[in-house]
């Protein structure tokens, strides 16, 4: 560096040499003079503080960035593409515009730190003196939040070709904890982080994605996911990594829930990057030994029935709103639309009458979508209305539009479909029975908000007919299981929760019509299984009963409850031994297990008398 | 490096420079032009148009750091198999501070295997108006500039991508200029990655 520096023709050191001297007059002035005055600006001096600062964090070895932007040789070579990028606000990439409501994380420059940068290309990007300049940040390579009690590996890497589309990956992280676990921090390793353009993971219980690999550890395909979980516990944690994303801790007393062989699902977006990647996430896992305290829930508000946008329509304007049913802190906002979203606003009316803006996302790009944390969580009492105003823009002026000449668009799941959803991370005021009622009736409340904005919509149904049934409204419950099966006949999962609950109302007969369509579509399905064999036993045809039974318990051979079954309906077909065996069986799985301890006793007499006769 | 690059600029580059001006200026855009100062990597000096053996000439600007021009490498790579043919391109690495080393390594990197130039009196950057990478230039195996500017429509904005292009610019060029017709679009913006001005 000395070399360079005494290499510089002389009237440049004098330039430079004065520029120190009003440098140092400066300081005591207004600090927007520098912006405004012709007095050179330098790398040393003013550049490289707010470089270090802002872009660094991104822009070094290992992360997102493309390229360093850590030494004045890095950021002189794209002196004219920083102030063009600063001034355009592209960089850095952070869509809300600002508002009165703060978000964590914000990166925003100043309009003088803008007008800084303009000013340091346009004089030739001057690198000033030695003296000024702020040492380099440093940053560590491994995991921010420490060493994390438990590191989840993708169990195949996924191979990016060099070229073509954007791609959506899913990795599928199983678990094998020993007991239920607590999680206040997940960190995610994206992979190559200069491809990965944000990643999202979701949590799920039931393992309903592991059928879409091709083989275990595969991962696969696909933009959108649906995760099945029981109507009543849905996802209500966000973990999202966007580059230069902070891992975000969950305040004490509002962990995650873990349970043995939960599996955790990593979406990932890609971009090729012009050569082969090779894609391997993992995920450092947090945990705390408090358990959850705190129970917050993600509302979900949508409109993408009304997403019918016309080829070359500008401005297609699309709302959904929601009245809350209790007190709530909202924490954070994540709004997604695809390549046509334009402006993202999303809104609350208060119940006296006042509104606030909670987001407003005037130029809305899919590539930097993120969560966004409330630095202060915002209180939104009972009543609220809260509501979300999308505009689309499918014209040829929209730089993003996937279609040349623009088409007609609908709302759906893949990338060239569009999406209006905005996702509300609350939590309930009060005590905790008054948070569980208010859980309860915002659930409620969403799933028939669901159910009446769109009657077609298959899993607004069916959670509905899963929430009131979980509450015990069974006969209100069949209403929405009937629609749902109305709307998807083959579905396996709606078949054997509509056969469930006319089980449960004592209409075994007719219960079997929709389990025999569940087991019919889906073979593997054991719960479908397991209730065909109790109403065949309802009915009295037990060899039936002994075969569903018996298949529910080969599907899944960790179900005390189908071997019970199976023992009680073998001991009502009069194979007393073949029963105990299985009762047995049971109790081995679930030492508690009532009925099979009270049946085997019954069997166990019955076997001792049959023998002393 | 950088001190190395500094010393050479205001003594051999500026009227080389100049002289490009010079020529180009009376038909600016039209004018025949020999690729003078062009060099390939070991520094000896090549003419893509006698290279080309009466092909259309077709240029591609790029950078080893810049994140869009690399990812049109296999788009690059694939145009310039299927019109082998009829067009010779060429890949130009116009930032004089990247090193041979560098640019080495980025041609095994990509899966480049296409002949790669640099440009060190910006004979080339000048005869074909380039501003960014990447950015194309076609030109009849005579040296008039047929077509300047954008590969296609994957970026029209700096900072958005669409997820797949929807128009195809460059190949529609250099399809009309080896059918020796005249082209749709003589020009068309391209954005990416600025060349520094300094070169």
């Amino acid at each position: 560096m000395s070399r360079r520096r005494s290499s510089l023709p002389s009237s440049m050191a004098a330039l430079l040499a004065m520029a120190v001297s009003l440098a140092a007059h400066d300081r005591h002035g207004p600090t927007n003079d520098r912006a405004t005055k012709s007095e050179p600006v330098t790398f040393n001096r003013e550049i490289a503080p707010i470089i270090f600062q802002n872009c660094a964090p991104c822009h070094h070895p290992g992360e997102a960035g493309p390229f360093p932007l850590l030494s004045y040789e890095d950021a002189a070579k794209f002196a004219r593409q920083i102030a063009y990028v600063t001034e355009r606000h592209v960089m850095p990439p952070w869509l809300p515009a600002p508002g009165r409501l703060r978000f964590q994380g914000e990166m925003r420059l100043s309009d003088e730190e803008i007008q800084l940068f303009r000013r340091w290309a346009e004089q030739g990007a001057p690198r000033g003196d030695a003296k000024d300049l702020p040492p380099a940040p440093a940053f560590g390579s491994g995991w921010q939040l420490g060493k994390p009690d438990l590191i989840l590996r993708a169990r195949k890497p996924h191979l990016l070709a060099a070229g073509g589309t954007d791609n959506y990956w899913n990795f599928i992280f199983p678990t094998q904890e020993k007991g239920t676990r607590w999680v206040k921090a997940i960190e995610i390793h994206p992979g190559e982080k200069r491809v990965v353009h944000h990643a999202n993971i979701l949590v799920d219980r039931l393992h309903s994605s592991r059928s879409l690999e091709k083989n275990p550890g595969d991962g696969f395909p696909g933009m959108e996911l649906r995760i099945e979980s029981e109507a009543f516990d849905p996802d209500s944690h966000f973990f999202f990594w966007k580059p230069g994303s902070l891992p975000h801790e969950e305040p004490p007393g509002m962990a995650l829930r873990l349970d043995p062989g939960d599996d955790f699902v990593l979406n990932t977006h890609l971009q090729p990057s012009g050569k082969p990647e090779t894609i391997e996430p993992s995920l450092g896992l947090y945990f705390t030994d408090e358990p959850a305290t705190k129970f917050p829930m993600l509302l979900e508000l949508q409109n993408d029935p009304a997403l019918d946008i016309p080829p070359g329509a500008a401005h297609f304007a699309v709302n959904d709103e929601f009245r809350i049913t209790a007190d709530l802190d909202l924490l954070a906002i994540y709004p997604h639309a695809h390549y046509l979203g334009k402006e993202l606003r999303a809104s609350a009316a208060l119940p006296d009458g006042s509104s606030q803006t909670l987001i407003f996302i005037p130029r809305w790009d899919l590539n930097w979508q993120a969560v966004f944390y409330y630095v202060e969580p915002v209180f939104l009492p009972k009543g609220t209305v809260v509501s979300m105003q999308y505009v689309y823009d499918n014209s040829e002026a929209n730089p993003s539009n996937p279609f040349h000449p623009p088409q007609r668009i609908q709302g759906g799941n893949r990338t060239t479909d569009e999406m209006a959803h905005l996702w509300l991370q609350v939590l309930p005021r009060g005590t905790p029975p008054q948070q569980e009622e208010a859980r309860r009736s915002l659930q409620e409340s969403l799933s028939r908000h669901d159910v009446v904005r769109n009657p077609a919509d298959f899993a607004a149904q069916y959670n509905l007919g899963a929430m009131l049934q979980a509450r015990g409204e069974v006969s209100e419950a069949l209403l929405h299981y009937r629609a749902a099966v109305r709307l998807r006949p083959e579905d396996a999962i709606a078949n054997n929760a509509l056969g469930g609950a006319l089980l449960a109302t004592g209409h075994p007969a007719e219960a079997l019509p929709p389990l025999q369509s569940a087991v019919q579509s889906q073979p593997d399905y054991s719960p479908a299984h397991y209730n065909l064999g109790n109403a065949f036993a309802s009915l009295g045809r037990f060899p039936e009963a002994i075969r569903e039974f018996g298949v529910a318990a080969r599907l899944d051979p960790s179900d005390s409850m189908a071997e019970a079954n199976w023992g009680a309906a073998l001991a009502e077909a009069g194979e007393l031994s073949a029963a105990r065996e299985h009762l047995k069986k049971a109790v081995e799985l679930d030492p508690k297990n009532a009925v099979a301890l009270q049946n085997l006793q019954e069997v166990d007499r019955r076997l001792s008398s049959a023998e002393k006769q | 490096m950088f001190a190395r690059r500094r010393h050479r600029l205001p003594v051999v580059l500026l009227p080389a420079v100049l002289t490009a001006l010079a020529v180009l200026v009376p038909l600016p855009g039209r004018s025949q032009f020999t690729a003078k100062g062009v060099v390939d990597l070991d520094g000896n000096a090549v003419n893509p148009f006698r290279a080309a053996t009466g092909k259309v000439v077709v240029f591609l600007f790029v950078r080893t750091d810049c994140p869009i021009s690399n990812r049109y490498a296999p788009l690059i790579q694939e145009l310039s198999s299927r019109y082998e043919k009829g067009a010779q391109f060429f890949l130009v690495y116009p930032v004089l501070a990247e090193t041979r080393e560098q640019i080495q390594n980025h041609l095994k990197e990509y899966g480049y295997k296409l002949a790669a130039l640099r440009d060190p009196d910006r004979t080339l950057v000048r005869a074909s108006d380039t501003r960014v990478t990447p950015e194309a230039a076609v030109f009849l195996p005579d040296g008039r500039l047929q077509y300047h500017g954008r590969i296609d429509d994957w970026y029209t904005e700096f900072g958005r991508s669409r997820p797949a292009p929807t128009t195809h610019e460059l190949s529609s060029a250099v399809e009309a200029a080896i059918a020796r017709k005249p082209v749709a679009v003589s020009a068309q913006p391209a954005v990416g990655c600025f060349l520094p001005d300094r070169p």
